[in-house]
């Protein structure tokens, strides 16, 4: 599904992706992890298509389109959907009119009928049950006033309508107390099937109980210096990133 | 100054269609506007907007037309009633003079040459009676219609809300035709006590038209007066909202949204006259500016002695979609009171870039993405409108006329 090779990213000069290589077939989930600064969310970003980050070398192919072609509405329209690490507020944004449009913008992409209200009333209705969201978010103005909690679950919820093929999640976790982080994985987990494919990006391995990868890649300083499978994470916790950073020198 | 001498050569042709108290109005004002002087950018008030470029128009005064739509209840064509409602007390501003609905002091020489000039060619005009006690809902039209001359038109609308009314005015400034048009139009209010009264102005984009426009509202004790301004950028245009918070308890509201783009203008001065104790004043205005336009909003609050535990907050916020667009604003509070409260606030930005990137990526094209943050920011005044079929209406519009970006 998704294939980067040799991916190169800077923001304002300064080099922050320095040779990524990464495959993702559909049906898998894959985590990325690493220290702060590393480069986790540059990568979440530079797939989404944020502006703000130069491509400086490298290729991304994705479902045989190369990704880096595309603008980042093209982008969601073929599928690629960023659960936000800090998702925006805005206001005077009713969250139902934005969803919709949001999907139907999607829709008219594929060439397939715009949605109507009703239509679109329904659909939602069983997906807020999934993320236990409360009825009176969808009234409000998108994010404001959300809690953290909130916020993160309306990303996720988001996910669930628009239903995207490759689910880049930015340290969804951050914030999140351990119920909600059982919601929220909860409902990633229910999205998951073989045709599609989430890419997890967590500093802590905690998130991974509830999504298990079927990857671990860790990321450090713009380079992935050792991938594996779930255990990967499990020693991560226990002996740190700067023993793995060591002993991967070595 | 060739467009002032076509001025009285247009008032000396015209003065003796007006009979009664209003002739003796006209000539008061003419008098007073002629030997003032005309504003130039060295006025203060006029600092960004240059008035002196109508005197270059070589104008000619104009009130033929007639015009019929079955949505308006009056209809003035180029200032003149074609149409009025049968179940109102209303007729021109010269009967109204004459049977004493019109206090004649209304129409008294002023400071602002714009409304004497308004009133020296007060020969037409249109005054209603809204009753007291009674709910009502009026659209006025404001036809300004041209076959291509440079014509100079002087719309006047006297309004009166009697004692515990409570009424809707929708007022639509229409331009049709080619030519160029000198819009000088005064909109006068008086709200009687413990009436309300909501005002809805709409204009429209009109390159070749400048027009000066003032709506003057004098607010008796209780009264209530929500206005919302939706104005359009021209050539040259200015309207200036000018209330008087006469007694206790009066309270007013404007809200505001302006659209200008290309090469047009837009200026807006309002004053609110704080005169006495417990009134309350509240003001948000909005722009949004593309293209080369230049915009103005020049907010004064006015405290006068006495006025004690007055509280007056005034916003003024611009969206500037393009780098060669200009907003000048400037709230200007004038206080002799010491135990009020007013706070006043300015903003200019462009549209968020972090949501237009959040809308883009859930799959929202830029253009949409922007019009979506232009429909909140809009919407932020217009759900301020009571009538639900109103405000959609009101929306529809306005999203239509909502400047392109880049």
């Amino acid at each position: 599904m998704l294939k980067i090779t040799n991916l190169h990213a800077s923001v304002e000069g300064t080099s922050i992706l320095k040779g990524i290589d990464l495959e993702v077939k559909a049906g898998e989930t894959h985590a990325i992890m690493g220290p702060n600064g590393s480069g986790k969310s540059t990568l979440a970003q530079v797939l989404a298509g944020h502006e703000d980050y130069e491509v400086d070398k490298g290729e991304v192919s994705y479902l045989g389109k190369d990704l880096l072609e595309l603008d980042v509405d093209e982008r969601a329209c073929e599928g690629v959907f960023l659960a936000f690490q800090y998702p925006v507020e805005l206001p005077g944004v009713n969250n139902t009119y934005f969803l919709k449009s949001a999907l139907n913008a999607q829709r008219k992409y594929r060439g397939e009928p715009e949605i109507d209200a009703m239509e679109f009333m329904d659909l939602i209705g069983d997906k807020i049950k999934l993320l236990n969201l409360k009825d009176s978010l969808l009234k409000r103005p998108v994010n404001e006033g959300f809690s953290g909690g909130e916020k993160k679950r309306n990303e996720i919820f988001q996910m669930a309508v628009l239903e995207p093929k490759l689910a880049l999640l930015d340290e969804t976790d951050s914030g999140l107390d351990i119920d909600a982080l059982r919601v929220v994985a909860g409902g990633v987990n229910a999205m998951r099937n073989e045709n599609n494919a989430t890419i997890v990006v967590t500093h802590y391995q905690r998130l991974l109980n509830y999504i298990v990868p079927d990857f671990v890649h860790v990321l450090v300083d713009g380079k992935i210096i050792n991938s594996g499978d779930r255990t990967l994470a499990i020693e991560l916790e226990e002996k740190g990133y700067d023993q793995i950073i060591e002993e991967s020198k070595a | 100054m060739k467009t002032i001498e076509q001025f009285r050569e247009d008032f000396d042709n015209t003065l003796n269609l007006s009979k009664g108290r209003i002739k003796n109005i006209r000539s008061k004002a003419f008098d007073k506007f002629i030997s003032g002087k005309f504003p130039t950018r060295k006025d203060e008030y006029w600092k960004y907007s240059d008035p002196s470029s109508i005197l270059k128009l070589d104008l000619k005064f104009n009130d033929s037309g007639s015009f019929d739509n079955e949505n308006y209840d009056i209809i003035l064509s180029n200032g003149k009633i074609v149409k009025t409602p049968t179940n109102f007390k209303t007729g021109s501003v010269a009967e109204g003079l004459d049977n004493g609905d019109i206090p004649e002091d209304l129409l008294k020489e002023e400071k602002n040459q714009f409304l004497n000039l308004n009133n020296a060619f007060a020969i037409n005009g249109c005054y209603l009676i809204l009753d007291s006690e009674v709910k009502k809902n009026v659209k006025i039209l404001n036809l300004i219609s041209n076959d291509g001359i440079n014509q100079a038109i002087y719309p006047k609308l006297i309004i009166i809300a009697k004692k515990n009314s409570d009424s809707t005015i929708f007022e639509e400034i229409r331009v049709k035709g080619t030519g160029v048009n000198f819009v000088n139009s005064v909109t006068d209010i008086i709200i009687e006590n413990g009436a309300n009264l909501e005002h809805i102005i709409l204009d429209d984009h009109a390159k070749d038209t400048y027009n000066i426009s003032n709506v003057c509202v004098k607010q008796k004790r209780d009264s209530n007066f929500i206005s919302h301004n939706f104005s359009m950028g021209k050539k040259l245009a200015r309207r200036d909202f000018n209330i008087e918070l006469l007694d206790t308890g009066a309270n007013c509201d404007l809200y505001g949204l302006y659209f200008v783009d290309g090469n047009n203008h837009i200026d807006h001065h309002t004053t609110i006259e704080h005169k006495k104790e417990h009134c309350t004043s509240n003001e948000h205005y909005k722009g949004i500016l593309s293209g080369k336009a230049v915009g103005v909003f020049n907010g004064r609050i006015h405290v006068h002695p006495g006025a004690q535990k007055t509280d007056a907050i005034q916003n003024n916020q611009n969206l500037l979609l393009t780098d060669d667009a200009i907003i000048h604003t400037k709230p200007e509070l004038e206080i002799y009171a010491d135990d009020v409260k007013c706070t006043h606030g300015a903003t200019v930005g462009q549209l968020d870039e972090k949501a237009l990137f959040y809308l883009r990526a859930r799959g929202l094209s830029h253009k949409g993405a922007q019009e979506l943050l232009m429909r909140a920011y809009v919407g932020e005044i217009i759900n301020h409108i009571s009538n639900k079929n109103i405000r959609s209406e009101m929306m529809d519009i306005v999203l239509k006329r909502l400047p392109k970006g880049d």
